[in-house]
């Protein structure tokens, strides 16, 4: 006679490691996932692969030398970084910076923004398993690519805004070529719509899914596209405009509920709002020195501390510096977005599928050495 | 101004505390709130419920202490607060991971790179550091330094 189990069949919980070699990572990350079947009960991301240790080196160097490091913390934002790192010492000096450089940082800083927003498209839709949008809108960044290239002589971790101003100026090849990137990135977006947005495929994977709520996002202090796909219209260059962000007329798109389509639509009329900013910016690009003079060579802020917001392509990331009034700064903190936005997850991701967490990690648009510092 | 009701009701929960208009054009923030360490639940849970989001938790190593650094700030224009409370070497700080879930990761990260204990918290595995780690990097006795100075000789006595 054959045995029979009398047990009742209970479910069995395992553990899953998504990373920390995974392409839906985005980078070193490892997702520690405690699995009932297909659906997730616990998610714990493990963080620090990456960790290179940027605060310390700012207590052993200047604030000159510390220049190239901003913009390695996140490379794909770079020049953002590195914007926000000058303004911030800019501030702890009381430096005022002629108005030329700050319409040249802020045009190069939107640039920044769109082509980030476009390599997230990218490379959120190949996580869905589109792989054709990947190849358009990498068409489509290669051309910023070139133009930032053409002045800041980097493609990918800028070193162009100085303390005081900015290195070089630009020239009429510069704005001529952005404004036709502009003008083509605009018949793109029809592609874009039919390509993907109108797709039903990609419509049921992301409607609904991975809601981000105002009240996760207070807890956990979600800024961004992250947050305001959930419908706070919360931007620190409308918040606490910094440069010339006031004199600019945009708006901040909006999501309703928060899930993967909000984040998405946020980001493309994101990108839309940033074309209209660098053409206002051309527009009324004054003429004038690029770097204020009378800036020292020892540039030896006075004793003091500054907390300095600035909005980067994933949210809100700020520089706090302590001067001791040398030519080192005492401390230098660097508030990430990612690092708050990724720990949202230990909240949104309990209770959806596997395949979820593809799409829902690939929508809040991290970058893991940005995490890891 | 809206500050005001804040600042009362944060020295209502905590009358020892030290509370200074801080120059935004300059700092950044509005309002700077010096207050003991055990305070520093109490003080959290009043901006939790006046919805106050947290931004980060910085550490600052000093030869007579350490100090740690809340900063917070609304969905807003411009509403920053930052909170310090100045610890004893060796001494722990209460976690407040209980009134924002943010603060589990910002002081896991304090306590890699500076080595301070949060107490009563839930989880202090490493998180940036490797787990065989017997260091905290941003101490300012680790590695090379350019200074390593008193609380008083950048703030001045009063804080």
């Amino acid at each position: 006679m054959a045995m029979i189990n009398s047990e009742p069949e209970v479910t069995r919980e395992y553990f899953l490691n998504l990373g920390p070699q995974h392409p839906s990572t985005h980078g070193v990350l490892r997702v520690l996932l405690k699995l009932d079947g297909e659906y997730i009960v616990e998610a714990d991301p493990i963080i620090g692969y990456g960790h290179r240790g940027h605060e310390k080196m700012a207590e052993n160097r200047t604030y000159k030398q510390f220049m190239p490091n901003p913009s390695r913390v996140d490379y794909l934002s770079g020049f953002i970084y590195n914007h926000g790192y000058v303004l911030a010492v800019e501030k702890l000096m009381g430096l005022e910076v002629p108005e030329r450089a700050k319409y040249i940082r802020v045009i190069c800083s939107e640039l920044n923004r769109i082509s980030s927003h476009l390599l997230w498209f990218g490379t959120f839709l190949m996580d869905l398993g589109a792989f054709t949008p990947f190849l358009y809108c990498f068409d489509d960044r290669e051309v910023i690519l070139d133009l930032l290239d053409s002045i800041t002589g980097s493609r990918l971790t800028y070193c162009y805004c100085r303390i005081g101003g900015v290195a070089k100026d630009i020239d009429d090849q510069f704005i001529e070529g952005t404004l036709s990137f502009i003008k083509r990135l605009r018949s793109r977006w029809t592609d874009y719509h039919n390509l993907v947005t109108k797709n039903v495929i990609f419509i049921h994977r992301v409607k609904d899914i991975g809601l981000i709520t105002k009240d996760i996002a207070l807890k956990y202090g979600v800024t961004g596209p992250n947050l305001r796909g959930c419908g706070v219209p919360y931007d620190i260059r409308k918040a606490e405009p910094y440069e010339i962000y006031d004199e600019l007329d945009f708006e901040i798109p909006v999501g309703e509920k928060g899930d993967i389509w909000d984040r998405y639509m946020v980001r493309l009329n994101e990108m839309e709002q940033s074309c209209r900013i660098i053409e206002q910016a051309i527009k009324k690009l004054p003429r004038g020195p690029i770097k204020a003079s009378g800036v020292p060579v020892k540039i030896a802020p006075p004793k003091g501390e500054v907390y300095f917001p600035f909005e980067s392509a994933r949210g809100e990331a700020a520089f706090y510096i302590v001067s001791d009034g040398t030519e080192y700064p005492y401390r230098i903190r660097i508030r990430v977005p990612s690092f708050s936005n990724l720990q949202a997850l230990i909240e949104v991701l309990p209770g959806t599928l596997v395949a979820d967490t593809i799409a829902i990690l690939g929508s809040i648009d991290i970058v893991v050495p940005e995490i890891d510092r | 101004m809206p500050l005001d009701s804040l600042k009362n009701s944060i020295e209502k929960k905590c009358p020892e505390a030290k509370v200074a208009e801080s120059d935004h054009s300059k700092t950044g923030w509005y309002l700077d709130v010096a207050i003991p360490a055990e305070k520093i639940v109490d003080v959290t849970e009043t901006m939790f419920d006046e919805m106050y989001y947290l931004e980060a938790i910085t550490g600052l190593d000093f030869k007579d202490g350490f100090q740690v650094l809340y900063h917070f700030n609304k969905f807003k224009t411009k509403e920053r607060i930052v909170v310090r409370i100045t610890t004893e070497k060796g001494k722990k700080v209460p976690t407040i991971s209980s009134v924002y879930s943010a603060a589990l990761w910002h002081e896991r990260e304090v306590h890699d790179f500076f080595g301070i204990e949060f107490e009563g918290s839930p989880d202090m595995r490493p998180l940036l550091m490797p787990e065989d780690a017997d260091f905290h990097p941003l101490l300012k006795e680790f590695g090379k330094v350019n200074a390593y100075l008193r609380m008083d000789e950048i703030y001045g006595d009063d804080k």
